[in-house]
């Protein structure tokens, strides 16, 4: 159990009285988990490191307007969610693509095999990036950030029957990809 | 399709409570099938995980950055209403504007308090000093009484002590001049023995 000495609610209350210094901090405890969420959505390094700016930027202008601090964690991701799939939507008004990568067989951006330069992670990575973007968001919430149906269903609004279903779907196409990689002895 | 009395995926992902997770357990240690695919999906799982998260290249502080600060305008007033000043301002706001409000709608005054007639104000100023004078006499004539009966107490008193030590000195000097008389006698009975003459 990590003890913090200081809790995120009481940086939050800080933070909303213009205090930048505790902000900052709210940020280090925060960035890195904001950043590979990104990473995995959009798989691209400098784009993810420029939205996670432009996600701490419109949290800190609007901390205000979070109800509860206790659900700091959700309504930040959920403003990640909204600047990677506008992120998104502009890529798509620049360039025109297929709406479920994994239907035409072509991959979604991901990172690309530099970025986990073993076998078992480009394996990982291909998987996920040929989920649709829903799906492979579904994914990443649960497994790489830990976070509760209910929580899902805030950050996605949504709800809990549908966060299921996308990841379960997930699952399902994750567990017939991956599958060969056990009978090659790779896990 | 597994038969288990839960979903295993909500099993695997900690989604379920204690007593549903004890049933799953109990129901896949005696289901082979059901294990099977919770052992399928934990593979799954790890697989996943193999996926590390990345350092931030950069870090994404901005402190230093006056654009991410907002104005100080901004920061001033958001500290007066996050402090404890905002009640102070707001009571200040109540006053003045009870102030304003009976300002502008205080009750006219009754015609005919405003303005009494000079004769009238001639009397009462009479008769207050009339008054006055009367009390003033009856507090002086009262002090004068107290303070002859407070002297005369303490004549009294002074007398009484006067006595009191007179009448001790009386004793001392009988009590002196019987021991005087004593001894003179004792001597004079001395000397008028045989041989005692000095």
């Amino acid at each position: 159990m990590i003890f913090r000495a200081v809790e995120d609610a009481d940086l939050i209350r800080k933070a909303r009285r213009g205090d930048v210094e505790a902000y900052n901090l709210l940020i280090s405890r925060w960035e890195k988990r904001v950043y590979n969420y990104l990473l995995r959505i959009v798989g691209d390094r400098e784009e993810a490191l420029d939205l996670s700016q432009d996600v701490f930027l419109k949290s800190y202008q609007n901390l205000r307007k979070l109800d509860d601090p206790a659900r700091f964690a959700s309504w930040l991701f959920r403003i990640a969610h909204n600047e990677a799939f506008s992120s998104f939507r502009k890529r798509r008004l620049e360039k025109p693509a297929p709406e479920h990568p994994e239907s035409t067989g072509e991959e979604a951006p991901m990172a690309g095999p530099a970025a986990f330069p073993i076998e078992l992670s480009i394996a990982v990575t291909t998987a996920l990036g040929k989920l649709s973007e829903d799906q492979r968001e579904a994914v990443i919430l649960k497994i790489y950030q830990g976070f509760k149906f209910e929580e899902m269903a805030e950050i996605l609004s949504c709800p809990v029957s549908t966060v299921k279903s996308r990841l379960y779907a997930a699952l399902d196409a994750l567990k017939t990809q991956l599958a060969p990689l056990k009978t090659r002895g790779v896990t | 399709m597994s038969c288990s009395p839960f979903d295993l995926r909500d099993y695997l992902f900690g989604e379920l409570a204690e007593r549903e997770r004890r049933q799953v357990e109990l129901h896949v240690r005696a289901c082979g099938g059901c294990n099977e695919d919770l052992e399928r999906l934990r593979v799954t799982h790890a697989t996943l995980l193999a996926l590390r998260d990345e350092e931030v290249p950069q870090r994404i502080g901005f402190v230093s950055d006056k654009v991410f600060e907002p104005s100080p305008l901004r920061r001033a007033w958001q500290a007066f209403w996050g402090s404890g000043a905002r009640l102070g301002f707001a009571s200040a706001v109540m006053l003045s504007a009870a102030l304003v409000i009976f300002t502008f709608f205080r009750p006219a005054p009754v015609a005919g308090l405003a303005a009494a007639p000079p004769a009238d104000t001639a009397r009462v100023e009479a008769v207050v000093a009339q008054r006055v004078a009367g009390a003033v006499e009856k507090a002086v004539a009262a002090s004068e009484a107290r303070q002859a009966q407070k002297s005369a107490e303490l004549l009294a008193a002074a007398e009484r002590r006067y006595q009191e030590q007179r009448t001790a000195d009386m004793e001392r000097v009988k009590e002196a001049f019987a021991y005087l008389e004593k001894r003179y006698n004792t001597e004079l009975v001395a000397d008028n023995r045989p041989g005692g003459l000095r």
